[in-house]
């Protein structure tokens, strides 16, 4: 290495051809889809659209399917969210900083989902599901997709509320603050950032969320992915699909701006056993 | 709580085993008992205690020696384990190379490389599927290119058993990389530059010193990539052909459309024993990087 520095930096040709291929075969069919997307007409055998426009983006923000399917998409998301907050971060709390009996098997038993397949243990709670009558309704797709939330809104919060300086809160205790009080304006505060990521990711994973949502809900509840795949299979009219591609790539995108950092972190891949 | 904890010498909370931690936790782990654990269970009872002619109900494992017995069933199964076994295969094939680049250069172009390798992450199923198909589906984008060169069209890969293949790896590129990544990580400078000293070629460089190192974290990501695909959903109905079909798209037409729980859940009780020993594999890894 220490040669390879004085002398002039070789040209990383394994590099140029990995980032070529990469690009042809990632980066580029997205935006064949964004090309797509902004097109109004393009006829075989042209290589570049006839006619660009947003004729299709009007015609698509017209459909009610569209609209009613979006906000089925956000109510689900947000309250799937939310009740995985109210649930599982005083449980983070409560693993990270209280002793009580079975404290580890309890927290590694939030892995027990991940050592199966994960559409058969869909189809094992949707077998549940039949007996109780959720098939098809708002409550059987919310309970779905909150199981699905547990694992990353418990072991997030549980590595936050670790990290905090404990010090702070002792000193903070010391001079008079009620245990709420500390936990307010000392835990929250530094934990606060890493709960929000892991709400964050809740959020997105669960609007993605297409598996469960298409076994348990479809027809009756239809969010944004359900509808993309009726439009795959039914919808001659390409431009409907590729607009609501750009529309459904929203959210993963305010999501990559946001995670690209923690991504990138070796302990990221730790989470997931490398 | 009482006055005396605002006294100087406060009980460390460690020392004394305090119930009220099983209250706060008591909601999140009862949904994993009751909508992961018993679950399973109920699927594994329910296929072996079927109903009998008299009204009541009996053991038999009627529904297994059915999917057993039915060609249909069977092809679907041989499709599922073609399809895990290839994706694993290539999967293994591209990211590694793209791992071991990552892990010993670091010039901008490698930052751009991991970019991009990390990319497909940010990327639903959904949109990927859309655009597999209007890049290498009849008129595509690929057909496009080689008309306007007077080229034959390809065979499109969409609606064959190749379409999901080629999905599912490029769904599983970034998580096979971070993880091969992160076992790269544990192969130190030193154990290379002594090999290099004396005279290993490239080869016996990844032969003899990388690969023992990161074994473990290749197994990991194989059990990873092993349980998303054997049971994949979206991709395969998708872009795989109607008939045979991956045990995802069987379970739920099985369930849904031929409102056959009992042979759905036969059917996942069945990918559960294929996959429990990645399974219990990976999470066993999962569970040794992190402490409560």
């Amino acid at each position: 290495m220490s040669a390879a520095v004085k002398i002039a930096k070789p040209i990383d040709w394994t590099g140029i051809v990995f980032a070529a291929v990469l690009t042809l075969v990632i980066v580029v069919p997205l935006l064949v889809v964004g090309t797509w997307a902004f097109t109004n007409v393009w006829r075989f055998p042209s290589v570049i659209p006839q006619e660009f426009g947003l004729k299709f983006w009007y015609q698509t923000l017209a459909r009610a399917d569209v609209w009613s399917s979006i906000t089925m998409s956000l109510t689900l998301a947000t309250t799937v969210t939310l009740l995985s907050a109210v649930i599982c971060l005083p449980a983070a709390y409560a693993f990270a900083r209280l002793d009580f009996p079975g404290r580890d098997i309890l927290f590694f038993s939030f892995l027990a989902g991940h050592a199966f397949p994960k559409f058969g243990l869909l189809v094992a709670i949707a077998g549940i599901f039949l007996q109780l009558n959720l098939i098809g309704t708002f409550w059987g797709v919310v309970l779905i997709q909150l199981v699905g939330t547990l694992l990353f809104m418990i072991w997030i919060p549980v590595a936050a509320f670790q990290a905090v300086d404990r010090r702070m809160e002792e000193a903070a205790r010391d001079v008079g603050a009620s245990p709420f009080r500390v936990f307010w304006s000392i835990t929250l505060p530094q934990a606060g950032p890493t709960i929000a990521a892991a709400l964050l990711l809740s959020f997105v994973g669960t609007f993605y969320e297409t598996e469960g949502a298409w076994l348990i809900g479809a027809p009756q509840v239809r969010t944004l992915p359900v509808l993309m795949i009726s439009f795959i299979n039914n919808q001659p009219v390409i431009q409907y699909g590729a607009v609501l591609s750009v529309l459904l790539w929203v959210p993963s995108f305010i999501a990559l701006l946001f995670a690209r950092r923690v991504v990138n972190s070796g302990s990221f891949a730790k989470g997931f056993g490398g | 709580m009482t006055t005396q904890a605002a006294g100087a010498l406060a009980p460390a909370p460690a020392q004394r085993k305090r119930p009220i931690g099983l209250l706060l936790v008591a909601v999140p782990v009862l949904l994993v008992l009751w909508l992961i654990i018993w679950p399973i269970i109920a699927a594994m009872i329910q296929t072996i205690w079927l109903p009998t002619s008299d009204g009541g109900r009996g053991f038999s494992v009627s529904s297994y020696q059915f999917f057993a017995s039915d060609p249909y069933s069977r092809s679907n199964l041989a499709i599922t384990l073609w399809t895990t076994g290839v994706c694993a295969a290539l999967l293994l094939v591209v990211c590694l190379p793209i791992a071991l680049y990552l892990r010993f250069s670091d010039s901008r172009i490698a930052a751009y490389v991991q970019g991009l390798a990390i990319f497909p992450m940010f990327v639903p199923s959904i949109i990927l599927s859309f655009a597999f198909i209007r890049v290498l589906g009849p008129n595509g984008t690929v057909d496009l290119l080689l008309n306007s060169v007077g080229l034959p069209k390809i065979k499109s890969p969409y609606l064959t058993p190749w379409g999901p293949v080629i999905g599912l790896v490029w769904d599983n590129i970034p998580l096979t990389v971070l993880i091969l990544l992160s076992g790269l990580g544990n192969v130190s400078n030193q154990a290379i530059e002594a090999a290099r000293d004396v005279g290993a070629g490239r080869f016996a460089l990844l032969w003899h010193i990388i690969l023992p190192r990161i074994s473990n974290s290749i197994l990991v990501a194989i059990s990873f990539a092993v349980l998303g695909i054997f049971s994949a959903f979206t991709l395969p109905y998708v872009l795989g052909p109607a008939a045979p079909e991956m045990m995802g798209p069987f379970m739920q037409r099985t369930f849904r459309d031929l409102f056959d729980p009992t042979n759905a859940l036969t059917q996942a009780v069945i990918t559960f024993a294929f996959c429990i020993l990645f399974g219990l594999f990976y999470v066993r890894s999962v569970a040794k990087n992190r402490t409560p």
